[in-house]
């Protein structure tokens, strides 16, 4: 393009002659460093006459007139008359060589001999080119050329040169493409993972201040406000699932355990003491309490969750620029990956003494830890394309605890006091609580497992929809 | 007969390219039947509408390329191992070395490689009924890491990082989906005689399984290669296809800009642009260019893409390229010479009849240009040219017609006028009338020239200055309307024009000026060449001409390789005699044996066999009826 910009002649010529020697004298004399002129094609005439022999079926009628003067040969060597010599300085340059300085670019980024006829075609050059490289049509032309790049040298020069440059390449071009893909933090997604938090405080504060029927009015409006701002939360952002398909099941199973969270331990408590006698009640000290300190601080780590996902994914990017081998890959990416989960533990913990001290309740760091790192880790598996294991771990967590609620009630029917016992003991020995942080906990660890094996692998990264 | 037609991102779908050439082509052979599968492109083009089909057309499958969703096919430990079988030696012929120059040097098994293991993967498909989970999954990954990393491989593919792994992952997944689909049934694609692929690429992709699995003959039809607008990088949207534009290839500007093949559509080739706006040059345009894509990641697409195309080249009954510049990618992508069979595309040439037709009724000083305003149609060389046109013929005008493409076109649109204005200041007749400028910008549909034909009708010599041109539809036109041509040598211009005009050199304005002069001067040679050149585009670039090759072209494939049935009955047991005898003859009589047996003539000039042998009366009769 610039090349050929530079070949062109925006004066204009005052010469008749186009083709033949004095055009090229012309040349010489005002542009030395035009190795090729393009005064010197050949003209279509000959040319039609070779390439298609329709044309010469249609030559006798009316024969392609070639404007002017004597035909080169074709290969353009030198003019036949051969009047005045060429200087020698201008034999001694290599054509071939200034086609590839001009499309050193080209040249340079090619990985085969085609991509460079490819580029030199939609350049203008054609077979009639070629020949004036002495070569029999643009792809032998283009093979020359291919042939004549120093592959190695260059080649292996910015790879092996690890001191600078190829790294803030690198970081440049994962910078770049983590504009594009959305891996900058947004402002929108950022505000809408605090959504259910900010939710959940104010029907939690609305239940403090209310009682009997507004209370029961602000409880549903407030689940129904939260559910819909974590609905909108996990829409958008690095939580949210790449296909929007089936995963309904993973829904139910998680308002479930949430549920359970709510009411479950207040009513195994008083399912062993032979209750319940009451509705539920937000007071800590009835029969029935809800355990509003555990829902709210779920709510709030819906924001770190979202902060840990992403960085998480944009960590998992950078190293998938800058590692070699999956092995390497997977090495590098599991300290991470345990990084990031330590990371949310922590924020959840923090999350869960600061509700604790907000509302009054002792702290219950084992119960919400399990749960919140369950969630966590399954929605982190579902992200990422992995719906299997979720599915089956969060199932078999809200099987254990309806088998805990129901064996406890079983275990009033006569003769089936034994029923009861796995749980008694379990709660006596860590409260109702223990229950659902034992299944939660077992839970978590394996899906943590599988994480360490699943998430390591450099397809869970792929972008899904990469073209 | 019944034929089934393949296209990628075109036909039905109202913005698909090629949709225009396709639909004359379905309308024109309406005694045979149609069944149209395609392939989307984007999800954009999905939900624009289709064209309005005829009845000819008995049925239409569609399959997104834009999306696959997840099929939940999970594998059994035989399948997964059958998988990474596969998929390993897929991506091991990759990795031997760029697939079209491969194909054309390395002997039959190393060849077959490719093929062997895409038509695995079909069969795996096929058995398992799905295949999009497996070629995501961190199975084809690690088979990709281990083909770079295998000894003998690219030296650019050893290179390659997990993400350039992943990249070519997706690549290949999304180019193989059509192996998932469920075309390739006996009431689908297995119950046509003939496929024809309106593409080459993953158009042509269906073609091949459905000769894999039911031995249907398969015609590819490339107007514009597909593997070569895969190395300049625009993929889809690079290739474009004759016929025109939707209008009816009756609006001149978009129809030249339709024949973006040879032009590399996309590349700003900054050639015509000179001086101040040379900045404005893009580079090769297309994701390829951007620094994004490692070398790794282009070479081994570039080797999938052209092994892809040897192997269609390779199984395609015929290979039908609508110009020798699509025909010699072609050759040298490894397609068989004698299979080769070039089409050219058809235009519709009633617009211009009248035009054609009539006395030449133009004024005689004029030159026209008709296009799309764009960088690579150098219309600085041909302001210059005409400023040399001025200095022998003083009474010469220049009406440039034609729409700018694009900002890249409205700002080169503007350079030209500048230039025009600088090189020719406004002339009027006398002292008291309003001066007017020798060149004059115009658009199709304005009052000076309301429709293409017009617009040629208008002047006396149609002038084309291109650097980069594809299939010149614009000087089709020209041709059509028997006007005497200029043109440069660029893309098809030689093969379209043959003798019917004259040819100079691109980037070369004196001698466009010197040709202009010459005709200019010499009506009787302009109406000459212009008698000729209408001769010539209605004999070989009509809509007709183009339906009755491809027609010709069924028939042969047909007769030469008809599918062989096995017809069932209710039981399932194979009924004999169901197909009639006669179904047989004609391949047998045009056989390869017998042929060979006659061309080779006299067996003791092929070799030690008996001497004075000569063909037998049999054979030369059936040489007489294969002819």
């Amino acid at each position: 393009m610039s090349g050929l910009g530079e070949l062109d002649r925006p004066g204009t010529p005052e010469s008749p002659g186009a083709w033949d020697e004095r055009s090229e004298e012309w040349a010489l004399a005002d542009d030395p460093t035009a190795t090729v002129d393009d005064s010197r094609i050949p003209t279509g005439g000959p040319a039609a006459a070779e390439d298609d022999p329709m044309t010469s079926m249609d030559a006798p009628m009316t024969p392609v007139d070639p404007p002017v003067g004597p035909l080169d040969d074709a290969s353009g060597s030198r003019p036949a008359p051969a009047a005045r010599p060429k200087p020698p300085r201008r034999r001694a340059v290599d054509p071939v060589k200034a086609l590839m300085h001009r499309h050193r670019d080209l040249c340079e980024r090619a990985v085969d001999a085609l991509e460079i006829a490819a580029g030199l075609e939609a350049h203008g050059v054609t077979d009639r080119t070629a020949a004036r490289f002495r070569h029999r049509d643009v792809f032998s032309l283009a093979e020359e050329m291919y042939a004549r790049v120093p592959h190695d040298g260059d080649r292996s020069g910015p790879a092996t040169d690890t001191t600078g440059r190829p790294a803030a390449r690198d970081r440049a071009s994962s910078a770049s493409s983590a504009d594009e893909t959305g891996l900058r933090p947004r402002a929108g997604w950022v505000l809408l993972s605090l959504l259910p938090g900010l939710l959940c405080a104010a029907t939690v504060a609305g239940l403090r201040l209310t009682d009997g029927r507004t209370a029961l009015a602000v409880a549903a409006a407030g689940t129904l406000a939260v559910a819909l701002g974590l609905r909108a939360a996990l829409r958008r952002g690095p939580l949210s699932r790449p296909d929007r398909a089936h995963g309904h099941g993973t829904v139910t199973r998680t308002c479930w355990l949430l549920a359970y969270a709510a009411l479950g331990d207040g009513l195994l408590r008083a399912a062993l003491h032979a209750g319940p006698d009451s509705p539920p009640t937000t007071a800590s000290d009835g029969s029935w309490p809800l355990s509003a300190a555990l829902l709210l601080t779920l709510a709030l780590a819906c924001a770190p969750a979202a902060w840990c996902a992403h960085l998480l994914a944009a960590g998992a990017r950078r190293r998938l620029t800058a590692s070699r081998g999956l092995e390497e890959f997977a090495a590098s990416i599991r300290p991470l990956l345990l990084g990031t989960f330590t990371l949310f533990l922590g924020v959840l913990a923090g999350l869960t003494a600061l509700c604790a001290v907000l509302l009054g309740d002792p702290p219950a760091y084992g119960r919400t830890l399990t749960l919140g790192s369950l969630l966590f880790l399954a929605r982190l598996l579902t992200v990422h394309r992995f719906t299997h294991a979720p599915q089956l771990v969060l199932t078999a967590a809200v099987g254990a605890e309806a088998l805990a609620l129901s064996t406890v009630l079983a275990a009033r029917l006569p003769g089936c006091q034994a029923l009861g016992a796995p749980v008694e003991t379990v709660a006596g020995a860590w409260g109702p609580a223990g229950v659902p942080a034992l299944v939660c906990g077992a839970g978590a660890l394996t899906l943590l497992a599988h994480a360490t094996r699943t998430l390591t692998r450099a397809s869970a990264h792929a972008r899904p929809d990469a073209p | 007969m019944r034929i089934g037609l393949l296209t990628e991102g075109g036909y039905p779908y109202v913005s698909g390219d090629a949709g225009l050439w396709c639909d004359r082509l379905v309308r024109g052979l309406a005694q045979h039947e149609f069944e149209l599968y395609a392939l989307s492109r984007t999800e954009h083009q999905d939900n624009e509408g289709r064209f309005a089909l005829p009845p000819q057309v008995t049925r239409v499958r569609t399959a997104p390329l834009w999306t696959a969703e997840d099929d939940g096919v999970v594998y059994g430990r035989r399948a997964r191992r059958r998988f990474a079988d596969c998929y390993g030696e897929l991506v091991a012929a990759l990795c031997e070395g760029p697939g079209a120059e491969a194909a054309r040097y390395t002997p039959a098994p190393q060849a077959d490689r490719f093929a062997n293991a895409l038509y695995g993967l079909a069969d795996l498909a096929r058995d398992e009924r799905g295949l999009v989970g497996a070629l995501r999954s961190e199975r084809a990954v690690r088979a990709l890491e281990r083909a770079c990393r295998a000894p003998g491989a690219l030296r650019t593919a050893r290179e390659a990082r997990v993400a350039d792994l992943l990249t070519v992952t997706a690549h290949l997944e999304r180019a193989l989906r059509p192996l998932s689909l469920d075309w390739y049934e006996d009431d689908a694609l297995g119950a046509v005689d003939l496929c024809h692929a309106a593409s080459g690429g993953p158009a042509a992709l269906p073609g091949l399984l459905a000769r894999h699995f039911c031995g249907v003959p398969l015609v590819v039809t490339e107007y514009g290669v597909r593997l070569r607008s895969h190395y300049l990088g625009g993929g889809p949207g690079e290739e474009t296809v004759p016929g025109g534009p939707v209008g009816g290839g009756t609006s001149a500007p978009a129809g030249s800009a339709g024949a973006g093949d040879a032009g590399g559509a996309g590349s700003g080739v900054g050639s015509g642009v000179r001086g101040g706006t040379r900045g404005a040059a893009r580079r090769d345009a297309g994701p390829f260019a951007a620094t994004a894509v490692s070398p790794a990641v282009r070479a081994l697409l570039a080797a999938f893409h052209g092994r892809l195309a040897a192997e269609v080249y390779r199984q395609a009954a015929r290979i039908i390229p609508g110009n020798a510049h699509a025909r010699r990618w072609q050759e040298r992508c490894g397609a068989d010479r004698a299979k080769i069979r070039t089409v050219h595309p058809g235009m519709d040439a009633a617009p211009f009849a009248e035009v054609g037709e009539a006395p030449d009724a133009a004024d005689p000083d004029t030159l026209v240009w008709v296009g799309r305003i764009e960088p690579a149609k150098d219309l600085v060389s041909l302001l210059h040219a005409f400023a040399e046109v001025r200095k022998e013929e003083p009474r010469a005008r220049l009406r440039v017609i034609g729409a700018p493409a694009g900002p890249e076109g409205e700002a080169y649109l503007g350079h030209c006028r500048i230039l025009a204005a600088q090189l020719f200041p406004d002339e009027a007749d006398g002292l008291h009338s309003v001066g007017d400028n020798p060149v004059s910008f115009e658009e199709i549909g304005g009052p000076e020239a309301p429709t293409p034909a017009d617009a040629y009708a208008a002047g006396a010599v149609t002038v084309l200055s291109s650097v980069v041109e594809g299939f010149p539809l614009g000087l089709v036109e020209a041709m059509f309307c028997g006007r005497a041509t200029v043109s440069t040598d660029v893309g098809a211009v030689v093969e379209v024009i043959g003798g019917t005009g004259l040819v100079v050199p691109p980037r070369n304005p004196r001698a466009l000026a010197e040709a202009c002069v010459a005709l200019l001067r010499d009506p009787e040679r302009r109406a000459r060449l212009g008698a000729a050149a209408r001769a010539r585009a209605l004999e070989l670039f009509t809509v007709e001409q183009n339906v009755a090759a491809f027609h010709g072209i069924y028939l042969e494939v047909v007769s030469q390789c008809p599918v062989r049935r096995v017809v069932l009955d209710e039981s399932g047991e194979p009924l004999p005699f169901a197909v009639p005898a006669e179904a047989h003859v004609a391949s047998r009589w045009t056989g390869l044996s017998s042929r060979f047996a006659t061309r080779r003539g006299p067996g003791w000039a092929a070799g030690p066999p008996v001497r004075g042998m000569t063909p037998g009366p049999a054979v030369a009769a059936g040489e007489g009826a294969a002819r």
